[in-house]
């Protein structure tokens, strides 16, 4: 178990595939030479641009595709080893599902393939089926479903053996913005709950949110690799966020920055469409208008988040129970070349959905709480918090903070100011 | 084992629910009854049976036969084309073990459409004489030789005996100088063959001819044999009838003197009409404890005036009921079935949707009429005889039969025993062997082929 002991769930050794042509010449070199590891317990993002050699690493990984040279272990071996295969989840680019089956029937057949009892199987697709939002559309056959639904049972279906290692390529495509999100949490829960997960997507905010490591792909090689945080931050530079400022106050920073030889912007932050976009759906969900697409809801697979029997889990509980990387811990931040003081979104480190959810247009929201970061381009939530009362709270399932049913934002356009 | 039955069951939900399916569902459903009233046959209850369990069965036979193969092939080759296969085998199974889950599911597919539509088949057979108003006669014979199970015996042509008088009459004109001019070896040697085959057929006047049967197992001794046989005449008679005079039992005892003969020889002597199929019952105390028993013909001078020549002689008894011979039938149907679904799983590991489907319903066909083309190859000449015989004969020898006496349909229809040991041979040649080897070719392919296409 090299891997193992070297600590990486995914290891390639100079893997590299060639398309021939039709006489058996080199036509297509789609990946070169690749060195490709990931840790146990992380989250990699492998990117690239289309074409790049990122899905046909993940297929000589998951053995749909032979290398030409080198070699790749995956939990320390072949994934065309049963033992490997069964601690694995995959979702591939697309949801490649069997259309005639319902959603219930698709989950119960891959159920099957691992050999899990009935009542596991039952228990465990009503769980995912109420994680991904379908419960109430169980039974319709996945052909008539959406690409973003098709999506939530592809991505129920890589969940439905509680793998040690997800693959996931481009999992949010298609996904409207609240279920990315959800996606997006459950990612870092999981990755909290000790999974590895090597995530291969385009939307680059997605990754950056979620990822601990990344790799960017092109022509077939690894271009750079490293953690998230080094490979964005700006060392030269220095955010500040502040909530209202009078001008005199501003006046004053603005001379001591000046004294410091260095220059200062001030701006007002604005609302993400992201946030604008989930505080229209909640509305709309409070409402409970109908709807025949997938309901987005506050549920987590239990038996993804269940305490583990054996201790041997336990301790790896316990090593994960932290913040799940330097990235995700990061504070809030806004992307700007030149550094910034910034007025508040108040409560600091607090998931967006929470925001959104309890309101926090509180009196606390504008204490003058100021916090130093180094410049990143957005703001990721600590997965410790975004969980379930996140999103009940979302959904209205719980009261909000301030008894209303409809979320206030503490970082409207007016409220603050960018220094 | 879990794994498999996974993959068999989406494989048969996926079947149902294909649009072709459907059509060939109900249009078996609408058929079916239809025939049964509408096909007459020759007018007599006996034809319209006869007719409608021929045409009902091979239609049958044939649209699942169809079905299968494009149910077999599509399972697989859309797997890998829309790449269904991605999810399935990133899963703790098997390449193995997809392949025989979708045989498995082809098959559970055919035993489920084959069970109902024989059990339709089979309730309209036994459905038709009570709700049509044939005359007693008619029910009679129906009864008598459709709804019945029986054996059929035929003695084999003896081949060496006419290769030995074909070679001595081929050296007798040799030493004799007498060989006709103008012809080679083999064009004179095929010439003797086709005469002292027709000699050899042929009954002169007080002439006799004899047929010997071992094995007729008769359970009852009161039982009944029949005798099935169509004449010939040389040269033809005017009123286009002549004379039989047959004989069965145990000579034996004449042929070697003894006098003493535990059977009662039984004679029949009757005017019968020439080229028609004939039968005639006889008691089955006939036959000798060892299941002996000896059909001889004898052309008697004072009546006939010509040679005659007996064809198709055949000796028959019952053996079973209708019902349990109907199920044999089809059982062989299911093995068919079972055959093409091999094939069909198969050439799609390697082979795309419209090839695979060509290949297939070339075997079908080839199936359908191996027995003639083998004959047809068989009686060329030797030169080309060898190529053949390591070329075209292995393949045919491969391809199961499904006509002449494997054609299943024919025993219903004929009233036929189809014995369990053709059935289990059947069964194990066709549907295991064969089959085996086809899934073992194409497992060995899937097992080693990238599942995935050629893309970045």
């Amino acid at each position: 178990m090299t891997a193992q002991e070297n600590g990486y769930a995914i290891e390639t050794f100079g893997l590299t595939k060639v398309f021939p042509d039709w006489w058996g010449r080199a036509k297509v070199v789609a990946v070169e030479e690749l060195n490709l590891r990931v840790r146990y317990n992380e989250i990699y993002g492998f990117l690239g641009p289309n074409g790049s050699g990122k899905t046909t690493t993940l297929k000589m990984l998951l053995n749909l595709l032979y290398p030409t040279r080198g070699r790749a272990l995956v939990l320390g071996g072949s994934t065309a080893d049963g033992m490997v295969s069964r601690r694995l989840g995959y979702l591939p680019e697309e949801s490649y599902l069997y259309k005639y089956l319902s959603a219930r029937e698709t989950l119960d057949f891959y159920g099957r393939l691992f050999g899990l009892p009935a009542q596991v199987r039952r228990s465990r697709i009503d769980s995912l089926l109420e994680m991904v939002g379908l419960t109430g559309m169980a039974h319709r056959p996945v052909g008539t479903f959406s690409k973003g639904m098709a999506r939530r049972i592809g991505l129920a279906q890589a969940l439905i053996n509680d793998p040690d290692l997800l693959i996931l390529d481009e999992p949010t495509s298609g996904m409207d913005p609240i279920g990315t999100r959800q996606i997006k949490d459950l990612l870092l829960l999981l990755a909290r709950r000790g999974k590895t997960i090597l995530l291969c997507s385009h939307l680059l905010a997605d990754v950056e949110d979620v990822c601990d490591r990344i790799g960017i792909l092109y022509g077939g090689k690894m271009q750079v690799e490293g953690p998230v945080r080094s490979l964005l931050q700006h060392g030269d530079r220095r955010q500040i966020t502040t909530g209202p400022l009078s001008e005199s106050a501003l006046g004053r920073i603005r001379q001591i920055v000046e004294a410091e030889a260095t220059q200062c912007e001030v701006a007002t932050p604005m609302d993400r469409l992201e946030q604008f976009f989930i505080r229209i759906v909640t509305d709309a969900q409070q409402r409970k208008q109908p709807t025949s697409g997938a309901v987005s809801t506050t549920a987590i697979g239990g038996f993804l988040v269940e305490e583990p029997a054996d201790t041997t889990h336990r301790v790896l509980d316990r090593l994960v129970d932290k913040p799940v990387g330097p990235v995700a811990a990061g504070a809030a931040a806004v992307a700007g070349v030149e550094p910034t003081v910034t007025q508040p979104p108040a409560v600091e480190d607090r998931g967006l959905l929470e925001k959104l959810a309890h309101g926090t247009a509180s009196s606390d929201a504008v204490q003058t709480d100021v916090t130093t970061s180094v410049p990143q381009p957005q703001p990721t939530p600590p997965a410790a918090e975004v969980k379930k009362d996140v999103l009940e709270s979302l959904l209205g399932h719980k009261p909000a903070a301030d008894g209303s049913t409809e979320p206030t934002r503490s970082d409207k356009p007016g409220d603050g100011r960018n220094v | 084992m879990y794994r498999v039955w996974a993959v068999a069951r989406v494989t048969l939900a996926q079947a149902v629910r294909m649009r072709v399916a459907a059509v060939i569902i109900v249009m078996l459903l609408v058929l079916l009854p239809v025939m049964s009233m509408a096909l007459e046959g020759d007018k007599t209850l006996q034809g319209q049976l006869q007719t409608f369990a021929s045409y009902g069965l091979s239609l049958t036979s044939v649209l699942l036969s169809i079905l299968t193969i494009l149910v077999s092939t599509h399972t697989v080759t859309t797997d890998l084309a829309r790449k269904h296969i991605y999810l399935v085998a990133s899963k703790p199974i098997r390449r193995f073990e997809i392949l025989i889950g979708k045989l498995l599911g082809v098959v559970a597919l055919d035993v489920l459409l084959l069970g109902t539509f024989g059990a339709i088949i089979y309730g309209l057979t036994i459905l038709v004489p009570h709700i049509t108003d044939a005359p007693p006669d008619q029910v009679a014979r129906a009864e008598h030789e459709f709804f019945t199970s029986r054996v059929r015996l035929e003695t084999p042509v003896d081949k060496e005996k006419i290769d030995r008088l074909v070679e001595e009459s081929y050296q007798k004109l040799l030493s004799e100088d007498r060989m006709p001019e103008g012809f080679n070896e083999w064009q004179i040697r095929d010439m003797i063959r086709r005469e002292v085959q027709s000699a050899e057929a042929t009954i002169g006047p007080s002439r006799v001819k004899r047929w010997e049967f071992r094995n007729v197992a008769v359970r009852d001794p009161n039982e009944v044999l029949y005798v099935r046989y169509k004449l010939r005449a040389i040269p033809q008679p005017a009123e286009d009838q002549a004379v039989a005079n047959w004989r069965l039992g145990d000579f034996r005892t004449l042929d070697t003197g003894r006098l003493t003969s535990e059977t009662r020889p039984y004679y029949v002597s009757r005017k019968d009409a020439l080229s028609t199929t004939l039968e005639f019952a006889a008691p089955a105390d006939v036959v000798a404890p060892d299941g002996y028993v000896a059909l001889e013909f004898f052309n008697d001078p004072s009546q006939n005036y010509w040679s005659i020549i007996p064809s198709e002689v055949q000796l028959l008894y019952r053996s079973g009921t209708f019902t349990g011979n109907f199920w044999r039938v089809v059982a062989m149907i299911l093995v068919r079935l079972v055959f093409l679904a091999a094939v069909g799983v198969s050439v799609s590991t390697w082979l795309s949707f419209p090839v695979a489907i060509l290949i297939c319903l070339a075997v079908l066909m080839t199936g359908t009429i191996n027995g003639f083309i083998a004959e047809s190859i068989d009686s060329l000449g030797q030169t080309l005889g060898f190529v053949y015989k390591f070329t075209v004969k292995p393949l045919l020898w491969f391809l199961p039969k499904f006509d002449g006496d494997f054609n299943p349909t024919r025993f219903v229809v004929d009233g036929r025993t189809l014995q369990w040991l053709v059935l289990g041979r059947a069964f194990l040649t066709t549907g295991v062997v064969r089959s085996a080897a086809l899934m073992l070719f194409g497992i060995w392919v899937f097992s080693r082929r990238e599942l995935a296409k050629a893309s970045t």
